[in-house]
């Protein structure tokens, strides 16, 4: 095993373990929760969607419309990664939400 | 005097956290791992109830096909109530920062089953003991054969070392001859005569009445030269049992790529030239038999492993892996001289052996028939072939009628279309070998058939 496979096993357990910490504690919702796990098994053991995962960083929560964050944060908690339609269906759906929030042209 | 065995023994001698923890961390980032722990070990190999908890856990998970991740562990804990305050999230990360790496899987599960050796043998010693102290007047001697008979429990470590005693074998014995009885007169009855498989079905009429069929448990040696349809055979096999008969195999093979596999079964279902559907030289009819085909696969149990670098010991963790999660009843390797050379000392045909022999275990643990691909030497003979036909339960070889043969020989006139090729049945465990099967093997349709008799 490389020292760059150590670190990746030694980043993916630490934050595994702080998402469910955070979940157990309150601070973030069940849903909340799972979302961030089921992404951190997608970016870091799955390594697979790079277009959902580059989508995410155009997001940029907080600025923009507000109403449309929560829009997509609601329409990202519903995401079944297991099903592989589902992604599909709500990658195009928030592809459009936040073209619909830069549409103003800030990005 | 009163013997606590429990505290008058130190803590390490009865169990090792290290080890325990090691093998739930390595479950965890491997799933190679993880095969070879679900098939070794048992809930109470563990000595700490959390541990036992998550390797329940883990096992669960890699029966649904859901790979054991600490992600997964998390999810599916937490679904189930379980690690629900921060101290067990702590707990649980310790043990995933106990991965180094899965090369020492063995080490660590021989460890933490030692140590469950060793409870169950302090608790033998504590339960006789108070035999001892509260039933004075019994028979010295029935108390000592009671004790051998658990010690002997205990010494015989694994659940196959398993003895038949007289009764066993008797009942074993009459339960097969009465099956047989019963199939028989089933035969007579239902099938008029005609004997039904007692394996899966070879793909070729005239094999299956001689060997009724792969049994499980079975090794099959196929061996070819070069050239000459290892694959075909193969993957004819596998139609016959996973497309027509719906069972589940696993194909591994080492010299193909995924797309030449799945485009040879173009052929072999729409019975379409290969070279053809290669080229895409296909007319809009012939490209609707192919899609046609295909569906068939699609509905089929065959799963297939393109692995150039497969070892003996991979093959035994796919083989398990696979036995668990899709219920495989055979594995077929294509072809075993590609495999990987553990020993570079070693010569070929001790590697053959080995690798043989790793195979024969690996078919009647896992109770599938396993059928191994080999590669005749251009003369015909096989390396080691002595050694492995003692292995084997059936060695076919396939062969090309010789050139003057197809000329000469008046008997393959009596068949409707002349047979090109045999399968000469070298070794038959069950039934009768040294026999030939002509059968018409289209090298472009990549299809094999029974040559059919004229009058048949």
């Amino acid at each position: 095993m490389s020292a760059g496979d150590e670190d990746i096993i030694r980043i993916y357990d630490e934050t595994a373990s702080l998402i469910a910490d955070l979940g157990i504690r309150g601070r973030i919702t069940v849903d909340e929760m799972k979302f961030l796990l089921d992404l951190l098994e997608l970016v870091l053991i799955k390594k697979d969607k790079p277009n959902f995962i580059d989508l995410l960083k155009q997001w940029k929560p907080g600025q923009g419309d507000e109403e449309i964050d929560q829009i997509i944060k609601a329409t990202l908690l519903n995401v079944d990664f297991k099903n592989l339609l589902s992604l599909e269906e709500n990658q195009t759906m928030i592809e459009e939400l936040i073209n619909e929030k830069f549409k103003d042209g800030v990005r | 005097m009163n013997v606590n065995f429990q505290s008058a023994l130190p803590d390490e001698l009865l169990m090792d956290m290290e080890s325990e923890r090691r093998v739930l961390s390595s479950m965890l980032h491997s799933e190679d791992a993880c095969v070879e722990a679900y098939h070794c070990m048992q809930t109470a190999d563990f000595y700490v109830p959390k541990h036992a908890a998550i390797f329940d856990l883990l096992c669960s998970l890699f029966e649904r096909e859901i790979r054991p991740t600490y992600v997964e562990l998390l999810k599916e804990a937490h679904s189930l109530g379980m690690l629900n305050n921060p101290r067990d999230i702590e707990e649980v990360k310790y043990i995933a920062e106990h991965y180094i790496d899965d090369e020492n899987i063995k080490y660590w599960i021989k460890r933490v089953k030692d140590k469950a050796k060793i409870r169950r043998f302090v608790d033998f010693l504590r339960n006789n003991y108070q035999i001892l102290r509260e039933r004075q007047e019994q028979d010295i001697e029935q108390l000592l054969m009671n004790a051998e008979d658990h010690l002997t429990n205990l010494t015989a470590l694994e659940i196959d070392d398993k003895i038949d005693t007289p009764e066993d074998m008797a009942n074993l014995g009459y339960d097969e001859v009465e099956r047989r009885f019963l199939r028989y007169q089933e035969i007579q009855v239902k099938h008029k005569g005609v004997i039904p498989l007692d394996g899966l079905p070879t793909g070729f009429d005239n094999l299956d009445h001689i060997t009724l069929g792969y049994k499980s448990g079975d090794l099959i040696i196929l061996g070819a030269q070069t050239g000459h349809g290892k694959t075909a055979f193969a993957l004819h096999t596998a139609k016959s049992i996973a497309v027509n008969y719906g069972k589940n195999i696993l194909y591994l093979n080492t010299e193909m790529s995924r797309e030449q596999i799945a485009l040879r079964w173009a052929s072999i279902l729409s019975e379409i030239e290969h070279d053809r559907i290669r080229m895409g030289d296909i007319s809009q009819n012939e490209l609707s038999m192919i899609l046609n085909g295909y569906s068939k696969l699609r509905a089929s149990g065959f799963y297939s492993y393109p692995c150039p670098n497969l070892t003996p010991e991979k093959t035994i963790s796919i083989a398990r892996k696979f036995r668990s999660q899709k219920n495989i009843d055979m594995m077929i390797i294509d072809y075993v001289g590609r495999m990987e050379k553990q020993d570079p000392k070693l010569q070929e045909w001790q590697i053959l052996e080995q690798i043989i022999k790793t195979q024969k275990l690996l078919a009647q643990n896992l109770k599938i028939a396993v059928m191994v691909l080999v590669q005749l030497n251009p003369d015909g003979s096989l390396q080691g072939a002595k050694r492995m036909k003692n292995e084997c339960d059936l060695m076919l070889k396939l062969s090309p009628f010789s050139k003057e043969e197809l000329e000469e020989n008046e008997e393959l006139n009596k068949y409707a279309r002349k047979p090109n090729y045999y399968l000469y049945i070298e070794k038959n465990r069950d039934g009768r070998s040294g026999v030939r099967i002509p059968i018409n093997f289209d090298l472009q349709k990549q299809t094999m058939k029974d040559a059919e008799r004229v009058g048949n």
